[in-house]
C-alpha cells in the first residue's frame, strides 16, 4: 500500500516549504520510537502512538493509547478518516489531504518548530530523572506502601476479632501473622505454632505465666512464683521461644552459677560456679544400717563425701567383684566362661539407671540353694531364715511320712496298716533333726554365709540362725541426672568409671568421683577445656526445678 | 585542593566507624546470654537501638544536603560520615540479629538495609572513579560541546547532500531525525545506539543504523556504482562526515553511560531507604506487639 506524507516546514523567511514523500508500507505508524514511519519528536507522544491503515473503502486510525488521539477536536481511539480531518498528537498536527491517483491515502504533517533537525539530540541527551517513567520519589512511595502492606497491614489482619485469623492462617495465599515470627517455634509447641495469641495474650505485654499455666501444670515446676528464689521472674524469662537452635530449656551456666558461686551464709551448700574447677566434691547418698531400740536394723540415707565413703558401703552383703570378673573366666553350670558386667547390671528401660540386682535372676544360676546331693533340683527359698528351715522340715517330713511319692526311705509297713501316733511323732522328730543338720550346713558353711552375715543364737533352738538384712543403695547421686545410655559410647566401658575388677570387698563404693567425670566433662566455657573435654553446664547433670524438694519451688528462705 | 569524601579530615569518620564496629564486636564476644544470641538480649536491644538510630541519622542526610543554609557541619563532612557509618551499620545490624534469619518481617528489614548499603557502596565507587573516566572520555571537552560538534556534523552533512540527487537529502535528513542514544536510563546504561535511518526506496519504518553502519554501507555501495567522479567524490565527503559522526556517537554513548551510572544507583538507594524505614518501623512495632 502506498501512502503520501507531505512534510510542511516554516522557512526562516516566513514562507512554507513542502516536501512529499511516498512510502510503501502496510500502514503509517505514528510515534516517538525511531522505527515509526512518521516519527514524532514530542514527549507527549508514545513510542507507538497510533496507526493509519488504508483499505479499499477508506482509511482508519487506531490507537492503543488510553488518552487516544484527537481527531477533529474529539478524543478517540478509533476513527474513520476523511479528507480534511485534523489529527492531533501532542503538538503535532496531521491533516488528511486528497490522495493523488497512484497512492491509497495521503496526509500532511507540519513539523513543529522544536522538532526540527537542529534539536533532535535535546531529547535523548537531557539528564534522566526517571526509570521507565518512574521518578525516585514515586518508586520510594510505592515501595514503602508495598512494605507497609506486606509487613504490617496484611499480617495484622490476623489480630482482628471475629475469626479473621482462621481465614488468613488457613489460606496458602494470604500473609498471616506467622510472617511476624522472630524465629522457629519449638516442636513441643507445634500444636499451637500458628496461634500467636495462645502465648501473646495481650498486645505489647510480655508472655504471662498464666499463658503457660493454661497447658502446663505449674506446680511441678514452681509452686508459687512469689515464694521462690525466682521472685518476679516469669516462666518465659528462662524458657525462651523463637530462637535458633530451638531450645526451651535454658542450658546456660549462669542460670545456676549466678547465684551458686556466692551463696548467702544461711544456705548450707558449698559454692559452685563451674564444673572444671569450681565444683564441690561429690557427696554420696548412701544407705547405712543402724540398730533401733528393739534391736531391729533401720536404714538411713546419709550424705558423705566420696573420699570418706570409700570403704563405707554397708549393704551387709559379702561380694567380691574381682572373683567374678577374673579374665580367665569362672566355672559356671554352663562351663568355664568370662562373666560380663551386663549379666547382672541391666540398665533400666530408657537407659538412665540400673535395675536392682536380684538373687533369683542374677545369682541363683551359679549359687543354687540346693541342699540334697541326691536331689539337686530341690532348693530352699531365698528369703527369711524361718522359711528356709520350714522348707527343710517339710521336705524331710514328707520323705519319712510318705506323702511324697518319690520318697525313698519310707517305713516299710503292711498294706492297709496306718501309722501310729508314736510312729508319726518319731518320724517328725527325726525329720526336724535332719532338717536342722542340713540348715546348719546351709547357713553356716555352704550357702547363705557365702554372701550374707549369718549370726547364731544358741538360745533359740527352733531357729538359731538369723541373716543380717541387706539393702543396696539404688541411687548414689539422686540430685544428678545421669544416663548410662548416654555414656555408652565407643570409647567407654563399665571399667572406665567403675573399677570393679579390682574390688575385693562389697564395702568398696564403686561410684566414680568428680575427677573421673572431669576426664571428659570440663568447664562451661569451651576455651578453658582440654581438647578431650566437652563443655558442660550445670543443667547437664542438675535439674533446676525440683519437684516437691523445695529447692527452687516453695522455700522462701532460698531468696538471698 | 580537592579532598575525597573518604579522606575527609584525615579519615575522621573512618575511625569513628571502626570504633563502632570494634566496640560491637568486643561486646558481642564478651556477651554470654542465657539464650542463643538474638535481638532480645541486653546487647541485642543495645545494638538494635544503635542500629535504628544510625538508620534514622543516615536517612537524615537526604534532608541535610538540601538545607543549604544549615551550618551543622559541612555537607562533605556529612557525606563522609554517612559513608563510613553506613558501613558500620552492617556490622551493628548483623550482630543485633545474632545471625538468626528467616522468612519474616525482621529479616526483610535486614535485607532491605543490606540492599541500601550495598547500593550506597556502589555509589561511593562510581562517585570516586567515574568523574575521572568521564573527563578522560570527553578529552577535555564538555558534554554540550560534544553535542555542538554533533550538530555541526549534521549541518555539514545536510549541506553536502544538497549537491547530490534529492534522495540523498532525504537520506541524510532521516538519518539525523532518527539519531538516538540512550533515551532512557536503561538504554544509556546498556550503551545502546537506537539510531535508525530510512534508506531511499527501503522500509519506510527505517532500518537500524547503530554506529551509522547502515548509512555508511549504503553510501559505499552508491559510491562504488557512481559513474560521475564528481558525485563519487561528494559521496566520499558525506561518508567522511558520517564516520566522524560515528566516532562522536561512540564517545557520547560512553559519556551517557558513565553519567547514567552516577544516577542509577540512587534509584535503588533512595527508594529502598523508604522501604527500609517502613520495614524498620514494622520490625520494632511487631517485636513489642507480640512481646
Amino acid at each position: 500500500m502506498k501512502y503520501l506524507i507531505r512534510f510542511i516546514t516554516q522557512t526562516a523567511a516566513g514562507g512554507v516549504e513542502q516536501n512529499d514523500r511516498i512510502v510503501d508500507a502496510p500502514a503509517i505508524t505514528l510515534g516517538r520510537a525511531t522505527d515509526q514511519v512518521l516519527q514524532l519528536k514530542d514527549k507527549r507522544a508514545r513510542l507507538q502512538h497510533a496507526r493509519i491503515e488504508a483499505a479499499r473503502d477508506g482509511a482508519t486510525l487506531t490507537s492503543n493509547v488510553r488518552s487516544g488521539v484527537t481527531v477533529n477536536g474529539r478524543s478517540q481511539s478509533e476513527a474513520t478518516l476523511q479528507v480534511g480531518d485534523v489529527i492531533e498528537i501532542g503538538e503535532n498536527v496531521i491533516k488528511v489531504i486528497a490522495a493523488p491517483p497512484d497512492v491509497a491515502f495521503a496526509i500532511s504533517f507540519e513539523l513543529s518548530p522544536d522538532a526540527s533537525s537542529d534539536h533532535v539530540v535535546a531529547e535523548w541527551s537531557a539528564p534522566n530523572d526517571s526509570v521507565a517513567g518512574w521518578s525516585k520519589r514515586r518508586i520510594a512511595w510505592t515501595l514503602a506502601a508495598v512494605v507497609l502492606l506486606v509487613a504490617l497491614v496484611l499480617p495484622g489482619l490476623s489480630m482482628l476479632p471475629g475469626g479473621v485469623a482462621s481465614v488468613t492462617r488457613d489460606s496458602a495465599l494470604l500473609i498471616d501473622d506467622g510472617y511476624w515470627l522472630a524465629g522457629p517455634v519449638h516442636n513441643a509447641h507445634s500444636s499451637i505454632a500458628d496461634q500467636c495469641e495462645a502465648c501473646h495474650v495481650d498486645a505489647f505485654q510480655r508472655v504471662p505465666d498464666e499463658a503457660c499455666a493454661s497447658c502446663h501444670t505449674v506446680d511441678v515446676h514452681v509452686a508459687s512464683s512469689d515464694a521462690t528464689v525466682l521472685g518476679t521472674t516469669r516462666c518465659a524469662s528462662c524458657h525462651l521461644e523463637h530462637n535458633e537452635p530451638p531450645e526451651l530449656v535454658n542450658q546456660h551456666q549462669g542460670l545456676c552459677a549466678d547465684c551458686h558461686n556466692d551463696l548467702p551464709d544461711n544456705v548450707p551448700l558449698q559454692p559452685a560456679a563451674d564444673f572444671l574447677d569450681a565444683h564441690p566434691d561429690f557427696k554420696l547418698s548412701l544407705l547405712l544400717p543402724s540398730e533401733n531400740d528393739v534391736g531391729e536394723i533401720e536404714w538411713q540415707t546419709e550424705h558423705m563425701r566420696l573420699a570418706d565413703a570409700r570403704t563405707a558401703d554397708r549393704s551387709n552383703l559379702k561380694f567380691d567383684h574381682s572373683v567374678h570378673l577374673v579374665e580367665d573366666g569362672i566355672i559356671t553350670p554352663d562351663g568355664k566362661r568370662v562373666v560380663e558386667c551386663a549379666e547382672c547390671h541391666v540398665a533400666e528401660p530408657g537407659g538412665i539407671g540400673m535395675l536392682p540386682v536380684s538373687m533369683d535372676e542374677h545369682c541363683s544360676g551359679c549359687h543354687t540353694l540346693a541342699f540334697d546331693p541326691d536331689d539337686p533340683s530341690r532348693t530352699v527359698p531365698h528369703g527369711d531364715s524361718a522359711s528356709v528351715v520350714q522348707a527343710l522340715v517339710e521336705y524331710y517330713s514328707a520323705r519319712l511320712l510318705g506323702s511324697d511319692p518319690d520318697a525313698v526311705d519310707q517305713r516299710v509297713r503292711r498294706p492297709g496298716q496306718r501309722l501310729t501316733r508314736a510312729d508319726r511323732d518319731r518320724a517328725a522328730a527325726e525329720a526336724r533333726e535332719q532338717a536342722l543338720i542340713v540348715a546348719e550346713d546351709l547357713f553356716e558353711r555352704r550357702a547363705c554365709v557365702t554372701c550374707h552375715e549369718v549370726s547364731r543364737n544358741e538360745n533359740d533352738t527352733d531357729l538359731p540362725w538369723s541373716v543380717v538384712p541387706v539393702r543396696l543403695t539404688q541411687k548414689f547421686y539422686p540430685h544428678a541426672s545421669f544416663s548410662h545410655a548416654a555414656h555408652d559410647t565407643e570409647v567407654t566401658s563399665c571399667d572406665s568409671c567403675h573399677s570393679a575388677s579390682s574390688s575385693e570387698s562389697a564395702h568398696d563404693v564403686l561410684i566414680p568421683d568428680i575427677a573421673t567425670c572431669r576426664d571428659c566433662h570440663g568447664s562451661a566455657v569451651a576455651r578453658r577445656n582440654d581438647s578431650d573435654q566437652t563443655a558442660s553446664t550445670c543443667i547437664m547433670c542438675h535439674g533446676f526445678h525440683f519437684e516437691a524438694k523445695g529447692e527452687h519451688g516453695v522455700t522462701p528462705t532460698m531468696r538471698p | 585542593m580537592h579532598e575525597s569524601i573518604l579522606a575527609f579530615r584525615k579519615r575522621r569518620y573512618l575511625w569513628v566507624a571502626l570504633g563502632v564496629i570494634g566496640a560491637s564486636f568486643v561486646a558481642y564476644w564478651i556477651h554470654d546470654p542465657q539464650e542463643p544470641p538474638n535481638g532480645g538480649t541486653w546487647l541485642g536491644y543495645t545494638l538494635g537501638v544503635v542500629g535504628a538510630g544510625l538508620i534514622v541519622w543516615l536517612t537524615w542526610f537526604g534532608v541535610r544536603k538540601r538545607r543549604y543554609a544549615s551550618t551543622a557541619g559541612t555537607v562533605q563532612g556529612w557525606l563522609s560520615a554517612h559513608v563510613y557509618l553506613g558501613m558500620a551499620l552492617v556490622v551493628v545490624s548483623l550482630l543485633h540479629s545474632g545471625f538468626q534469619y528467616g522468612w519474616n518481617v525482621h529479616t526483610l528489614a535486614l535485607v532491605l538495609m543490606l540492599v541500601v548499603v550495598i547500593s550506597g557502596a556502589y555509589g561511593v565507587f562510581v562517585y570516586l572513579k567515574y568523574p575521572q573516566r568521564i573527563s578522560e572520555n570527553r578529552g577535555g571537552v564538555s558534554n554540550s560541546e560534544l553535542l555542538m560538534q554533533l550538530e555541526d556534523l549534521d549541518k555539514r552533512s545536510v549541506r553536502a547532500a544538497r549537491d547530490l540527487p534529492p534522495e540523498y537529502a532525504e537520506f541524510v535528513d532521516s538519518g539525523i531525525r532518527r539519531t538516538q542514544l540512550g533515551a532512557t536510563l536503561w538504554q544509556r546504561l546498556r550503551n545502546d545506539d537506537q539510531s535508525r535511518i530510512v534508506l531511499p526506496g527501503g522500509d519506510p519504518a527505517g532500518v537500524t543504523n547503530a554506529g551509522q553502519e547502515a548509512a555508511l554501507d549504503w553510501l559505499a555501495e552508491k559510491q562504488s556504482t557512481a559513474s560521475d567522479p564528481d558525485v563519487a567524490a561528494k559521496i566520499g565527503e558525506l561518508s567522511a562526515l558520517l564516520r566522524n559522526k560515528r566516532r562522536l556517537m561512540k564517545q557520547l554513548a560512553v559519556d551517557l553511560k558513565l553519567q547514567a551510572s552516577l544516577e542509577i544507583w540512587l534509584f535503588v538507594h533512595v527508594p529502598m531507604t523508604a522501604a527500609l524505614l517502613v520495614a524498620l518501623f514494622a520490625h520494632i512495632l511487631v517485636v513489642f506487639l507480640y512481646w
